[in-house]
Protein backbone atom coordinates (compact mmCIF):
# COMPACT_ATOMS: atom_id res chain seq x y z
CA UNK A 1 0.00 0.00 0.00
CA UNK A 2 1.10 3.24 -0.67
CA UNK A 3 0.51 6.53 1.09
CA UNK A 4 -1.67 9.19 -1.06
CA UNK A 5 -2.14 11.82 1.49
CA UNK A 6 -2.39 15.09 -0.56
CA UNK A 7 -3.07 18.96 -0.63
CA UNK A 8 -6.33 19.71 -1.57
CA UNK A 9 -4.33 21.62 -4.45
CA UNK A 10 -2.12 19.10 -5.57
CA UNK A 11 -5.08 16.69 -5.89
CA UNK A 12 -7.49 18.69 -8.15
CA UNK A 13 -3.98 19.92 -10.08
CA UNK A 14 -2.80 15.98 -10.44
CA UNK A 15 -5.59 14.26 -10.65
CA UNK A 16 -8.50 16.25 -12.35
CA UNK A 17 -8.19 17.14 -15.85
CA UNK A 18 -9.78 19.61 -18.50
CA UNK A 19 -12.42 17.57 -20.10
CA UNK A 20 -13.16 14.71 -17.44
CA UNK A 21 -15.78 13.07 -16.63
CA UNK A 22 -16.62 13.91 -12.75
CA UNK A 23 -19.12 11.90 -10.59
CA UNK A 24 -19.56 14.06 -7.66
CA UNK A 25 -20.51 12.50 -4.13
CA UNK A 26 -23.60 13.58 -1.54
CA UNK A 27 -26.86 14.09 -2.15
CA UNK A 28 -29.01 17.63 -2.41
CA UNK A 29 -26.66 19.45 0.65
CA UNK A 30 -25.41 16.19 1.84
CA UNK A 31 -21.90 15.30 2.13
CA UNK A 32 -21.27 17.04 -1.05
CA UNK A 33 -17.44 17.48 -1.70
CA UNK A 34 -17.54 21.48 -1.70
CA UNK A 35 -14.45 22.09 -0.18
CA UNK A 36 -13.16 19.76 -3.49
CA UNK A 37 -15.51 22.06 -5.71
CA UNK A 38 -14.55 25.38 -4.69
CA UNK A 39 -10.87 24.11 -5.47
CA UNK A 40 -11.97 22.89 -8.94
CA UNK A 41 -13.74 26.46 -9.42
CA UNK A 42 -10.36 28.40 -8.08
CA UNK A 43 -8.16 26.27 -10.49
CA UNK A 44 -10.82 26.89 -13.27
CA UNK A 45 -11.07 23.53 -14.60
CA UNK A 46 -13.24 23.31 -18.18
CA UNK A 47 -15.27 21.18 -20.21
CA UNK A 48 -16.30 18.72 -17.61
CA UNK A 49 -18.67 16.68 -17.78
CA UNK A 50 -20.62 16.04 -14.13
CA UNK A 51 -22.45 13.21 -12.75
CA UNK A 52 -24.34 12.60 -9.67
CA UNK A 53 -28.39 11.94 -8.99
CA UNK A 54 -30.13 14.72 -6.80
CA UNK A 55 -27.42 17.86 -6.88
CA UNK A 56 -27.99 20.99 -5.74
CA UNK A 57 -25.21 24.16 -4.34
CA UNK A 58 -22.14 21.81 -6.34
CA UNK A 59 -23.86 21.49 -9.42
CA UNK A 60 -24.72 24.50 -9.58
CA UNK A 61 -21.40 26.38 -8.63
CA UNK A 62 -19.62 23.83 -11.25
CA UNK A 63 -22.04 25.00 -13.96
CA UNK A 64 -21.95 28.76 -13.07
CA UNK A 65 -18.09 29.39 -12.88
CA UNK A 66 -17.66 27.77 -16.17
CA UNK A 67 -16.50 24.20 -15.64
CA UNK A 68 -19.36 22.12 -16.82
CA UNK A 69 -20.03 21.94 -20.04
CA UNK A 70 -22.10 18.64 -19.71
CA UNK A 71 -24.40 17.39 -16.74
CA UNK A 72 -26.03 13.99 -16.29
CA UNK A 73 -28.37 14.40 -13.81
CA UNK A 74 -31.81 13.55 -12.25
CA UNK A 75 -32.70 16.96 -10.50
CA UNK A 76 -30.92 19.93 -9.57
CA UNK A 77 -31.96 21.98 -6.88
CA UNK A 78 -31.06 24.10 -3.70
CA UNK A 79 -34.85 22.49 -1.96
CA UNK A 80 -36.58 24.96 0.24
CA UNK A 81 -34.70 27.69 -1.25
CA UNK A 82 -35.32 27.46 -4.71
CA UNK A 83 -34.50 26.93 -8.32
CA UNK A 84 -30.46 26.42 -8.91
CA UNK A 85 -30.09 29.46 -11.19
CA UNK A 86 -26.98 29.03 -12.58
CA UNK A 87 -28.09 25.75 -14.48
CA UNK A 88 -31.19 27.44 -15.24
CA UNK A 89 -29.74 30.61 -16.79
CA UNK A 90 -26.75 28.32 -18.97
CA UNK A 91 -29.75 26.08 -19.30
CA UNK A 92 -32.26 28.30 -20.90
CA UNK A 93 -29.09 29.88 -23.00
CA UNK A 94 -28.23 26.34 -24.61
CA UNK A 95 -24.89 27.00 -22.93
CA UNK A 96 -24.43 23.71 -21.34
CA UNK A 97 -25.58 20.00 -22.94
CA UNK A 98 -28.12 18.30 -20.68
CA UNK A 99 -28.31 14.54 -20.09
CA UNK A 100 -31.31 14.49 -18.19
CA UNK A 101 -32.22 10.84 -16.22
CA UNK A 102 -34.30 9.49 -13.83
CA UNK A 103 -32.43 8.76 -10.40
CA UNK A 104 -32.41 5.39 -11.01
CA UNK A 105 -31.25 5.22 -14.57
CA UNK A 106 -27.90 7.77 -13.66
CA UNK A 107 -27.01 5.39 -10.83
CA UNK A 108 -27.32 2.63 -13.11
CA UNK A 109 -25.05 4.25 -15.61
CA UNK A 110 -22.28 4.05 -12.88
CA UNK A 111 -23.55 0.53 -11.93
CA UNK A 112 -23.00 -0.82 -15.71
CA UNK A 113 -19.63 0.95 -15.48
CA UNK A 114 -18.83 -0.71 -12.10
CA UNK A 115 -19.17 -3.55 -13.70
CA UNK A 116 -17.33 -3.02 -16.55
CA UNK A 117 -20.43 -3.09 -18.90
CA UNK A 118 -21.39 -1.19 -21.60
CA UNK A 119 -25.05 -0.67 -20.74
CA UNK A 120 -27.05 -2.19 -18.21
CA UNK A 121 -31.40 -2.63 -18.53
CA UNK A 122 -33.76 -1.35 -16.23
CA UNK A 123 -37.68 -1.53 -16.03
CA UNK A 124 -39.87 1.57 -16.67
CA UNK A 125 -38.89 4.79 -18.26
CA UNK A 126 -41.34 3.94 -21.15
CA UNK A 127 -44.25 6.86 -21.38
CA UNK A 128 -41.72 9.60 -19.75
CA UNK A 129 -40.19 12.17 -22.36
CA UNK A 130 -37.34 11.79 -20.51
CA UNK A 131 -36.90 8.46 -22.32
CA UNK A 132 -38.02 10.18 -25.75
CA UNK A 133 -35.63 12.82 -25.52
CA UNK A 134 -32.85 10.67 -23.89
CA UNK A 135 -29.02 10.09 -25.84
CA UNK A 136 -28.59 7.38 -22.97
CA UNK A 137 -31.22 5.66 -23.25
CA UNK A 138 -33.04 2.91 -25.58
CA UNK A 139 -35.10 -0.10 -25.76
CA UNK A 140 -34.14 -3.50 -25.99
CA UNK A 141 -35.63 -6.49 -25.78
CA UNK A 142 -34.67 -9.61 -23.15
CA UNK A 143 -33.31 -12.14 -24.99
CA UNK A 144 -34.83 -14.88 -22.56
CA UNK A 145 -38.29 -13.74 -22.16
CA UNK A 146 -38.74 -11.02 -24.43
CA UNK A 147 -39.25 -8.28 -22.57
CA UNK A 148 -39.02 -4.70 -23.40
CA UNK A 149 -36.26 -2.74 -21.17
CA UNK A 150 -34.66 0.47 -21.72
CA UNK A 151 -30.96 -0.04 -22.04
CA UNK A 152 -29.29 2.82 -20.22
CA UNK A 153 -25.67 3.31 -21.19
CA UNK A 154 -22.66 3.39 -19.10
CA UNK A 155 -21.16 6.61 -17.63
CA UNK A 156 -17.30 6.25 -16.85
CA UNK A 157 -16.09 8.48 -14.42
CA UNK A 158 -12.56 9.44 -15.31
CA UNK A 159 -12.41 10.51 -11.64
CA UNK A 160 -15.27 10.83 -8.92
CA UNK A 161 -15.08 13.31 -6.12
CA UNK A 162 -16.55 12.88 -2.43
CA UNK A 163 -16.29 13.75 1.37
CA UNK A 164 -16.10 10.44 3.98
CA UNK A 165 -15.96 10.62 7.29
CA UNK A 166 -12.58 8.64 7.80
CA UNK A 167 -9.57 7.43 6.11
CA UNK A 168 -6.64 6.44 6.74
CA UNK A 169 -3.25 7.69 4.98
CA UNK A 170 -3.58 4.85 2.39
CA UNK A 171 -7.02 5.58 1.12
CA UNK A 172 -9.19 2.84 3.53
CA UNK A 173 -11.88 5.21 3.70
CA UNK A 174 -15.23 4.67 6.15
CA UNK A 175 -18.16 6.64 5.34
CA UNK A 176 -20.28 6.00 8.47
CA UNK A 177 -23.44 7.43 7.85
CA UNK A 178 -25.75 7.37 5.07
CA UNK A 179 -23.92 5.66 2.09
CA UNK A 180 -26.14 7.64 -1.16
CA UNK A 181 -23.93 6.23 -4.19
CA UNK A 182 -20.77 7.48 -3.17
CA UNK A 183 -19.68 3.88 -2.68
CA UNK A 184 -20.63 2.59 -6.11
CA UNK A 185 -18.88 5.96 -7.82
CA UNK A 186 -15.30 5.43 -6.37
CA UNK A 187 -16.01 1.44 -7.54
CA UNK A 188 -17.19 3.11 -11.92
CA UNK A 189 -14.32 5.57 -11.60
CA UNK A 190 -10.79 5.42 -12.77
CA UNK A 191 -9.93 7.62 -10.09
CA UNK A 192 -11.39 8.57 -6.83
CA UNK A 193 -10.25 12.22 -4.48
CA UNK A 194 -11.71 11.70 -1.00
CA UNK A 195 -11.53 14.58 1.51
CA UNK A 196 -12.30 13.23 5.19
CA UNK A 197 -12.88 14.52 8.41
CA UNK A 198 -10.60 12.59 9.94
CA UNK A 199 -7.45 10.68 9.01
CA UNK A 200 -6.98 7.50 11.20
CA UNK A 201 -4.67 5.31 12.64
CA UNK A 202 -3.78 2.34 10.05
CA UNK A 203 -4.34 -0.10 12.75
CA UNK A 204 -7.71 1.32 13.74
CA UNK A 205 -8.58 0.15 10.04
CA UNK A 206 -6.92 -3.33 10.66
CA UNK A 207 -8.86 -3.84 14.06
CA UNK A 208 -12.28 -3.10 12.37
CA UNK A 209 -12.01 -3.71 8.90
CA UNK A 210 -16.10 -4.20 8.91
CA UNK A 211 -15.95 -0.49 9.29
CA UNK A 212 -14.24 0.37 6.19
CA UNK A 213 -16.52 1.27 3.35
CA UNK A 214 -14.75 1.80 0.05
CA UNK A 215 -11.01 0.12 0.26
CA UNK A 216 -7.67 1.64 -0.80
CA UNK A 217 -8.16 0.21 -4.12
CA UNK A 218 -10.50 2.17 -5.47
CA UNK A 219 -8.50 5.31 -3.64
CA UNK A 220 -6.21 7.96 -5.43
CA UNK A 221 -5.62 10.49 -3.25
CA UNK A 222 -6.85 11.61 0.25
CA UNK A 223 -7.00 14.78 1.68
CA UNK A 224 -7.55 15.70 5.10
CA UNK A 225 -10.24 18.30 5.05
CA UNK A 226 -12.52 19.18 8.33
CA UNK A 227 -15.74 20.73 7.30
CA UNK A 228 -15.16 20.03 3.59
CA UNK A 229 -19.01 19.12 2.81
CA UNK A 230 -19.70 22.42 4.26
CA UNK A 231 -22.02 24.18 3.78
CA UNK A 232 -23.73 20.80 3.28
CA UNK A 233 -23.76 18.71 6.41
CA UNK A 234 -21.95 15.50 7.18
CA UNK A 235 -23.60 13.34 9.39
CA UNK A 236 -22.61 12.71 12.63
CA UNK A 237 -20.20 15.63 12.31
CA UNK A 238 -22.52 18.65 11.79
CA UNK A 239 -25.66 19.70 9.81
CA UNK A 240 -25.98 21.99 6.88
CA UNK A 241 -25.33 25.28 7.13
CA UNK A 242 -28.69 26.73 5.93
CA UNK A 243 -27.66 30.32 6.20
CA UNK A 244 -24.77 30.09 3.70
CA UNK A 245 -27.08 27.85 1.33
CA UNK A 246 -29.46 30.92 1.80
CA UNK A 247 -27.07 33.73 0.77
CA UNK A 248 -26.06 31.60 -2.28
CA UNK A 249 -29.50 31.32 -3.00
CA UNK A 250 -29.81 34.61 -3.19
CA UNK A 251 -26.49 35.95 -4.67
CA UNK A 252 -27.35 33.33 -7.60
CA UNK A 253 -30.40 35.35 -8.95
CA UNK A 254 -28.22 37.54 -11.15
CA UNK A 255 -24.81 36.34 -12.81
CA UNK A 256 -23.55 39.65 -11.41
CA UNK A 257 -24.62 38.45 -7.36
CA UNK A 258 -23.12 34.93 -8.16
CA UNK A 259 -19.84 36.51 -9.54
CA UNK A 260 -19.33 38.76 -6.35
CA UNK A 261 -20.35 35.53 -3.85
CA UNK A 262 -17.83 33.34 -5.98
CA UNK A 263 -14.81 36.51 -5.41
CA UNK A 264 -15.97 36.53 -1.97
CA UNK A 265 -16.10 33.07 -1.16
CA UNK A 266 -14.51 31.03 -3.45
CA UNK A 267 -11.98 32.85 -5.07
CA UNK A 268 -10.16 34.78 -2.37
CA UNK A 269 -10.41 32.10 0.48
CA UNK A 270 -8.97 28.70 0.76
CA UNK A 271 -10.46 25.70 2.40
CA UNK B 1 -62.50 22.68 16.96
CA UNK B 2 -58.39 22.89 16.85
CA UNK B 3 -56.86 24.65 14.46
CA UNK B 4 -54.81 23.85 11.90
CA UNK B 5 -52.61 24.84 8.97
CA UNK B 6 -53.64 23.48 5.05
CA UNK B 7 -49.89 22.02 5.25
CA UNK B 8 -51.05 19.91 8.27
CA UNK B 9 -54.37 19.16 6.67
CA UNK B 10 -52.54 18.04 3.55
CA UNK B 11 -50.09 16.02 5.57
CA UNK B 12 -52.63 14.22 7.35
CA UNK B 13 -54.96 13.53 3.98
CA UNK B 14 -51.25 12.41 2.25
CA UNK B 15 -50.84 10.56 5.28
CA UNK B 16 -54.75 8.58 4.99
CA UNK B 17 -53.06 7.28 1.56
CA UNK B 18 -50.56 4.97 3.16
CA UNK B 19 -52.04 1.39 4.12
CA UNK B 20 -50.57 -0.77 7.13
CA UNK B 21 -48.09 -2.97 5.34
CA UNK B 22 -47.10 -0.78 2.19
CA UNK B 23 -43.91 0.18 1.58
CA UNK B 24 -43.10 4.03 1.30
CA UNK B 25 -40.40 5.57 -0.46
CA UNK B 26 -40.22 9.71 0.49
CA UNK B 27 -37.74 12.18 -1.91
CA UNK B 28 -35.73 15.17 -1.78
CA UNK B 29 -37.04 18.12 -0.27
CA UNK B 30 -40.68 16.32 0.41
CA UNK B 31 -41.31 17.77 3.75
CA UNK B 32 -45.08 16.83 3.56
CA UNK B 33 -44.62 12.97 2.41
CA UNK B 34 -42.28 12.87 5.23
CA UNK B 35 -44.45 14.10 7.62
CA UNK B 36 -47.06 11.93 5.96
CA UNK B 37 -45.00 8.77 6.33
CA UNK B 38 -44.31 9.45 10.22
CA UNK B 39 -47.94 10.23 10.53
CA UNK B 40 -49.05 6.82 8.89
CA UNK B 41 -45.97 4.72 11.02
CA UNK B 42 -46.97 6.22 14.37
CA UNK B 43 -50.64 5.83 13.81
CA UNK B 44 -52.64 3.93 11.28
CA UNK B 45 -50.07 2.02 9.34
CA UNK B 46 -47.46 0.21 11.76
CA UNK B 47 -46.93 -2.08 9.71
CA UNK B 48 -45.73 0.14 6.78
CA UNK B 49 -42.04 0.34 5.37
CA UNK B 50 -40.24 3.78 5.40
CA UNK B 51 -37.82 4.37 3.03
CA UNK B 52 -36.38 7.72 2.17
CA UNK B 53 -34.03 9.78 0.70
CA UNK B 54 -31.31 9.36 3.63
CA UNK B 55 -30.94 6.01 2.49
CA UNK B 56 -32.54 4.46 5.68
CA UNK B 57 -35.10 2.44 7.06
CA UNK B 58 -38.02 3.51 9.53
CA UNK B 59 -36.23 6.15 11.27
CA UNK B 60 -37.57 7.78 13.96
CA UNK B 61 -36.17 11.17 14.09
CA UNK B 62 -36.54 13.85 17.24
CA UNK B 63 -36.76 16.70 15.22
CA UNK B 64 -37.37 16.28 11.30
CA UNK B 65 -34.55 17.92 9.43
CA UNK B 66 -35.05 20.72 6.34
CA UNK B 67 -33.47 18.76 4.12
CA UNK B 68 -35.09 15.20 3.76
CA UNK B 69 -32.10 13.86 2.57
CA UNK B 70 -30.42 15.35 6.35
CA UNK B 71 -28.76 13.34 8.88
CA UNK B 72 -32.31 13.44 11.28
CA UNK B 73 -33.43 10.65 9.10
CA UNK B 74 -31.01 8.32 10.04
CA UNK B 75 -31.80 8.58 14.17
CA UNK B 76 -33.18 5.33 15.26
CA UNK B 77 -33.30 3.98 11.66
CA UNK B 78 -32.93 0.22 11.64
CA UNK B 79 -31.01 0.18 8.68
CA UNK B 80 -29.19 2.26 5.31
CA UNK B 81 -29.85 1.33 2.39
CA UNK B 82 -28.85 2.58 -0.31
CA UNK B 83 -31.10 4.48 -3.13
CA UNK B 84 -30.50 2.35 -5.94
CA UNK B 85 -31.40 -0.71 -3.68
CA UNK B 86 -34.67 0.55 -3.01
CA UNK B 87 -35.14 1.30 -6.55
CA UNK B 88 -34.20 -3.06 -7.24
CA UNK B 89 -37.15 -3.40 -5.00
CA UNK B 90 -39.21 -1.18 -6.97
CA UNK B 91 -38.31 -2.72 -10.04
CA UNK B 92 -39.10 -6.08 -8.88
CA UNK B 93 -42.48 -4.60 -7.60
CA UNK B 94 -41.92 -4.66 -4.10
CA UNK B 95 -42.56 -1.22 -3.31
CA UNK B 96 -45.94 0.48 -3.01
CA UNK B 97 -46.21 4.19 -3.20
CA UNK B 98 -44.32 6.93 -3.64
CA UNK B 99 -45.65 10.75 -3.27
CA UNK B 100 -44.74 13.21 -5.79
CA UNK B 101 -43.75 16.92 -6.77
CA UNK B 102 -44.64 18.96 -9.81
CA UNK B 103 -44.63 21.86 -11.74
CA UNK B 104 -47.30 21.00 -13.49
CA UNK B 105 -50.15 18.45 -13.27
CA UNK B 106 -52.35 17.53 -16.27
CA UNK B 107 -55.72 16.50 -16.07
CA UNK B 108 -54.68 12.31 -16.82
CA UNK B 109 -51.69 13.10 -13.83
CA UNK B 110 -48.96 13.08 -16.28
CA UNK B 111 -46.38 15.39 -14.18
CA UNK B 112 -43.98 18.01 -15.51
CA UNK B 113 -40.60 18.82 -13.51
CA UNK B 114 -38.27 19.02 -16.24
CA UNK B 115 -39.09 22.31 -18.73
CA UNK B 116 -42.03 25.18 -19.69
CA UNK B 117 -41.87 25.41 -23.38
CA UNK B 118 -40.10 23.50 -26.03
CA UNK B 119 -37.03 20.73 -24.93
CA UNK B 120 -34.63 22.14 -26.56
CA UNK B 121 -35.18 25.64 -25.97
CA UNK B 122 -37.14 25.86 -22.86
CA UNK B 123 -38.95 29.21 -21.71
CA UNK B 124 -37.75 28.16 -18.04
CA UNK B 125 -35.73 25.16 -17.05
CA UNK B 126 -37.13 23.31 -13.98
CA UNK B 127 -34.77 21.31 -11.66
CA UNK B 128 -35.49 17.99 -13.05
CA UNK B 129 -38.13 15.29 -12.21
CA UNK B 130 -35.74 12.99 -9.45
CA UNK B 131 -36.94 9.68 -9.42
CA UNK B 132 -40.33 10.23 -11.79
CA UNK B 133 -39.79 8.96 -14.82
CA UNK B 134 -38.38 5.21 -13.09
CA UNK B 135 -40.86 4.93 -10.72
CA UNK B 136 -43.98 6.35 -11.96
CA UNK B 137 -43.89 3.41 -14.69
CA UNK B 138 -43.36 1.16 -12.26
CA UNK B 139 -46.09 1.76 -8.83
CA UNK B 140 -48.89 3.62 -7.66
CA UNK B 141 -48.19 7.17 -6.90
CA UNK B 142 -49.72 9.87 -4.99
CA UNK B 143 -49.33 13.54 -6.18
CA UNK B 144 -49.06 16.55 -3.37
CA UNK B 145 -49.81 20.59 -4.99
CA UNK B 146 -49.29 23.40 -2.23
CA UNK B 147 -50.58 25.94 -4.76
CA UNK B 148 -53.40 24.73 -6.40
CA UNK B 149 -53.80 27.27 -9.18
CA UNK B 150 -54.88 27.16 -13.01
CA UNK B 151 -50.80 26.91 -14.11
CA UNK B 152 -50.56 24.36 -11.71
CA UNK B 153 -53.43 22.26 -13.03
CA UNK B 154 -52.98 22.28 -16.75
CA UNK B 155 -55.18 20.78 -19.69
CA UNK B 156 -51.78 19.12 -20.65
CA UNK B 157 -48.33 19.04 -19.55
CA UNK B 158 -45.39 20.63 -21.40
CA UNK B 159 -43.30 18.05 -21.05
CA UNK B 160 -44.37 14.18 -19.27
CA UNK B 161 -41.57 13.66 -16.99
CA UNK B 162 -43.59 11.55 -14.84
CA UNK B 163 -46.33 9.23 -16.07
CA UNK B 164 -49.43 9.54 -15.31
CA UNK B 165 -52.07 7.83 -16.85
CA UNK B 166 -50.89 9.25 -20.05
CA UNK B 167 -53.48 10.37 -23.03
CA UNK B 168 -55.79 8.53 -20.60
CA UNK B 169 -57.92 5.25 -20.85
CA UNK B 170 -55.81 2.09 -21.83
CA UNK B 171 -52.39 4.12 -22.57
CA UNK B 172 -50.22 3.12 -19.66
CA UNK B 173 -50.53 -0.42 -21.11
CA UNK B 174 -50.12 0.54 -24.42
CA UNK B 175 -46.87 1.94 -23.23
CA UNK B 176 -45.57 -0.74 -21.89
CA UNK B 177 -45.97 0.08 -18.10
CA UNK B 178 -49.16 -1.69 -16.90
CA UNK B 179 -49.23 -1.44 -13.64
CA UNK B 180 -49.55 1.35 -11.20
CA UNK B 181 -50.29 5.06 -11.58
CA UNK B 182 -51.49 8.00 -9.91
CA UNK B 183 -54.41 7.45 -7.43
CA UNK B 184 -54.77 10.55 -6.03
CA UNK B 185 -53.83 14.56 -6.35
CA UNK B 186 -53.76 16.29 -2.67
CA UNK B 187 -53.64 20.20 -3.10
CA UNK B 188 -54.38 23.68 -0.82
CA UNK B 189 -57.47 23.11 -1.67
CA UNK B 190 -59.06 19.70 -2.58
CA UNK B 191 -58.51 15.74 -3.38
CA UNK B 192 -58.89 14.41 -6.08
CA UNK B 193 -58.63 10.93 -7.71
CA UNK B 194 -59.21 9.70 -11.29
CA UNK B 195 -62.35 8.35 -12.81
CA UNK B 196 -61.70 4.82 -13.83
CA UNK B 197 -62.79 4.42 -17.61
CA UNK B 198 -61.34 8.02 -18.81
CA UNK B 199 -58.63 8.66 -16.22
CA UNK B 200 -59.07 12.14 -16.35
CA UNK B 201 -59.11 13.65 -12.82
CA UNK B 202 -62.01 13.95 -10.81
CA UNK B 203 -63.14 15.64 -7.43
CA UNK B 204 -63.33 13.55 -4.27
CA UNK B 205 -63.42 15.87 -1.47
CA UNK B 206 -62.97 20.02 -0.75
CA UNK B 207 -61.15 20.67 2.40
CA UNK B 208 -63.17 22.70 4.86
CA UNK B 209 -64.02 25.79 3.83
CA UNK B 210 -63.40 25.87 0.13
CA UNK B 211 -65.96 26.57 -1.87
CA UNK B 212 -66.30 24.33 -5.42
CA UNK B 213 -66.19 27.41 -7.66
CA UNK B 214 -62.77 28.25 -5.96
CA UNK B 215 -61.18 24.71 -7.36
CA UNK B 216 -63.37 24.64 -10.43
CA UNK B 217 -61.52 28.75 -10.96
CA UNK B 218 -58.22 27.62 -10.35
CA UNK B 219 -57.95 24.43 -12.15
CA UNK B 220 -56.95 24.59 -15.93
CA UNK B 221 -58.87 22.45 -17.43
CA UNK B 222 -62.50 20.57 -16.45
CA UNK B 223 -62.65 18.87 -13.55
CA UNK B 224 -65.08 15.71 -13.51
CA UNK B 225 -67.49 16.88 -10.38
CA UNK B 226 -69.22 13.76 -8.92
CA UNK B 227 -73.11 13.68 -7.69
CA UNK B 228 -71.43 13.85 -3.86
CA UNK B 229 -68.58 15.82 -2.67
CA UNK B 230 -67.06 15.17 0.18
CA UNK B 231 -65.73 17.52 2.86
CA UNK B 232 -61.76 16.73 3.80
CA UNK B 233 -61.75 15.25 7.34
CA UNK B 234 -59.43 17.81 9.59
CA UNK B 235 -56.69 16.27 11.30
CA UNK B 236 -57.21 14.87 14.48
CA UNK B 237 -55.76 16.73 17.97
CA UNK B 238 -53.31 13.61 18.02
CA UNK B 239 -52.02 14.27 14.83
CA UNK B 240 -51.65 17.74 15.58
CA UNK B 241 -49.81 17.48 18.47
CA UNK B 242 -47.47 14.63 16.63
CA UNK B 243 -46.49 17.03 14.01
CA UNK B 244 -45.68 19.95 16.45
CA UNK B 245 -43.78 17.72 18.91
CA UNK B 246 -41.51 16.06 16.07
CA UNK B 247 -41.34 19.44 13.73
CA UNK B 248 -41.45 22.80 16.11
CA UNK B 249 -39.27 24.72 13.18
CA UNK B 250 -42.42 24.40 10.80
CA UNK B 251 -40.37 22.51 8.51
CA UNK B 252 -43.97 21.71 7.05
CA UNK B 253 -44.63 25.08 6.21
CA UNK B 254 -41.71 25.20 3.66
CA UNK B 255 -43.65 24.91 0.82
CA UNK B 256 -46.52 27.92 1.96
CA UNK B 257 -44.46 30.81 2.54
Amino acid sequence: MEEKVFTLKEAVSRFINDGDVVAVGGVGRNRSPMALVREIVRQGKKNLHIVGREKGMDFDMLIGAGCARKVSFALVSLEEFGLAMNFRRKAQAGEIELDEHACDSVITSLRAAAMGLPFLPVRGMFGSDVYRVSKSLTEITCPFTGEKLAAVKAIKPHVTIIHAHQADKYGNVRIQGSPFEDILKAWAAQRTIVTVEEIIDHEEIRKNPHLTTIPYIYITAVIHQPKGAWPASCDRYYDSDREEVRAYAQAIKTPEGFQEYLEERVLNRRD
Amino acid sequence: MTEYTVAELMAVSLAREIKDGDRVLQGLYSPLPMMACLLAKNFHAPNMVYFNTADTIDPQPKEVPFSTAGPALQERAVAYIPLWQTFDLAQRGDLDLIFLGAAQVDKYGNTNLSVIGPYEKPKVRLPGGAASAHLCALMETVIWVPRHNARVLVEKVDFVTGQGHLPGGRDRKEAGIPKGGPRKVVTNLCVMDFEPETKAMRLVSLHPGVTLDEVKENTGFELIIPERVETTEPPGKEHLEFMREIDPKGVRELEFH
